[in-house]
């Protein structure tokens, strides 16, 4: 601050005051510059190169297209089929998953039974499934979050099991020492360790369940996010399905940094985070 | 001399399944008086730790009587607490939810247990850090809330195991004396596990040696230098012939190869 009582003058502050300020959110300014010098160089590109609307599009096309899907209510209806899946087969994933974790971490036997069954599912690429499960299930809502919950129950359940194997024996000693009982274990230790998990687990689950609605919804789907995307690029309308493309992003960046966001305004006593 | 705790022929033997039986313990005998500060310091497996747990109800002896002020110990009990080598804080509680847990087990309600954390906080030096969490504090602070946490249950024994072996030197010096301080204001009964010598005569009325695995109390030297001990005192003559005079007999009991 003396720095700038010496030179005084009222231009030199404003500036001093504007690189701080800089300086203090540079990494979300940073951010932002590569996304948007990302999407000018896309656009300029093709004020130089003749573009194919049939093949390819640019951002000012893509926002003509955002505006004319959201005045004909098209995009959000699309966003609500998909929606109810997505949140079925996640919450379903999410309950049967925990459970499913938490037996094979108190429970030894069961975990060294189905680990590596477990392991070698979750590390296949269960989208190769997606057919079958349109067949045995159909092409509605059952369907698609069935194929929802087979890619979403794994991380759920891996992180569980995580959770529970992790719980400090000391912690466990302190409760017990202090007079507490199985409950107050449960409560007071094992909860709050496994919880930080379960979080982390759901951050990959979202990622997987929204693969889960696209390739769902490839396969059958009469409407839905997924099913606008393949539609669109079978009618040639690039610009419209980058809309779609975009939107899913937009999604999945909102919920991956609001359980980020979550994460740390729940759990303020995990280290560096 | 009145036992106030008492332990008689505590035998222990952990069995693990599919490998050879474990004698930890083998009738280990202790007395301690109302208000006195014992250590028990040992080579290292000796069982000395396993002891503490037992009396702290956490094992259950395979055979012998242990009994605080005449009353048999079976399970954990609100007349003890431990101070652990690790801490063992709640990383999601803050000093003063952390230092109010025994208080919560019991059921005290919330404004009380405040209260009460807030007077230990300020016995153990750590005003201003109450809504810390425990790795944002660094070790010697740690174990203050480690410390403040026994206490706040005011127990009448005080069960130190190993309490400043996870600390650098200079903050365990800081330490001891902290701990005596804080004895002398809250009266407390202490045994205080250590494998360090010097710790063991500064702090205690009575250093137990024991033996190796299955550890046995093999003797006991009294540590009859005045108080308030100050850290002048550990230069003086006496304080190193009583260290010496413990050394003397733990180091028969020692492995010659220097491991466990």
């Amino acid at each position: 601050m003396a720095r700038i009582g010496v030179r005084g003058s009222a231009g030199g502050l404003q500036n001093e005051g504007l690189k701080e300020l800089v300086y203090e959110h540079r990494k979300a300014l940073l951010g932002c510059l590569s996304v948007t010098v990302f999407f000018v160089f896309w656009e300029t590109f093709y004020e130089f190169v003749e573009l194919n609307e049939m093949f390819m599009t640019k951002p000012s096309l893509i926002a003509t297209g955002l505006m004319a899907l959201i005045e004909d209510g098209q995009l959000i209806n699309d966003i609500g089929v998909s929606a109810a899946p997505f949140f079925i087969g996640f919450l379903s994933a999410a309950i049967v998953g925990v459970v499913l974790g938490v037996v094979m971490g108190w429970r030894t036997r069961v975990g060294y039974a189905l680990e590596p069954l477990m392991t070698a599912l979750y590390a296949s690429p269960l989208v190769a499934i997606a057919p079958l499960v349109i067949i045995f299930f159909g092409v509605g809502v059952s369907g698609k979050s069935i194929l929802i919950f087979v890619l979403c129950v794994f991380p759920f359940m891996f992180n569980a099991y995580a959770g529970v194997t992790s719980v400090d024996a000391l912690l466990v000693s302190v409760v017990r020492s202090l007079g507490g009982k199985e409950k107050d274990l449960y409560l007071k230790v094992i909860v709050p360790s496994v919880l930080p998990y379960l979080v982390a687990g759901a951050r990959y689950a979202v990622g997987r369940a929204l693969v889960g609605v696209i390739v769902g919804e490839f396969f059958a789907a009469t409407a839905g996010i997924g099913y606008r995307i393949a539609w669109f690029s079978d009618m040639f309308e690039m610009s419209r399905m980058f809309v779609c493309i975009l939107t899913m992003m937009v999604i999945a960046v909102v919920f991956t940094e609001g359980i980020r966001w979550a994460e740390r305004s729940a759990f303020p006593w995990r280290d560096g985070e | 001399m009145a036992s106030y705790i008492s332990a008689t022929n505590v035998n222990l033997t952990f069995a693990p399944k599919n490998r050879a039986p474990v004698n930890a313990l083998n009738d280990f005998n202790v007395d301690v008086a109302e208000g006195e500060f014992v250590s028990i310091v040992g080579p290292s497996g000796c069982g000395k730790s396993t002891f503490l747990n037992v009396l702290l109800g956490l094992i259950p002896p395979n055979s012998g009587e242990m009994a605080i002020h005449g009353k048999k110990i079976a399970g954990p009990g609100q007349d003890r607490a431990m101070v652990f080598q690790e801490f063992g804080l709640l990383p999601w509680r803050t000093v003063v939810d952390n230092i109010g847990l025994g208080l919560e087990l019991r059921g005290v309600g919330a404004a009380e247990r405040k209260s009460v954390a807030q007077k230990f906080i300020k016995m153990v030096g750590l005003v201003g850090f109450e809504s810390h969490y425990p790795h944002e504090l660094s070790g010697g602070m740690k174990q203050r809330v480690g410390l403040a946490r026994a206490l706040a249950t005011d127990p009448q024994v005080l069960l130190m195991d190993e309490p400043f072996a996870a600390l650098d030197a200079q903050t365990r010096d800081l330490m001891q004396a902290e701990l005596l301080r804080i004895w002398h204001e809250a009266k407390k009964t202490v045994l205080f596990v250590t494998h360090q010598i010097e710790e063991a005569v500064y702090l205690s009325d009575r250093v137990i040696v024991m033996t190796k695995r299955p550890g046995r109390s093999k003797r006991i030297i009294d540590i009859n230098l005045p108080r308030p001990r100050d850290y002048e005192m550990r230069v003086s003559q006496e304080f190193n012939e009583l260290k010496l005079e413990v050394w003397n007999e733990l180091k028969d009991e020692l492995n010659q190869r220097g491991d466990d």
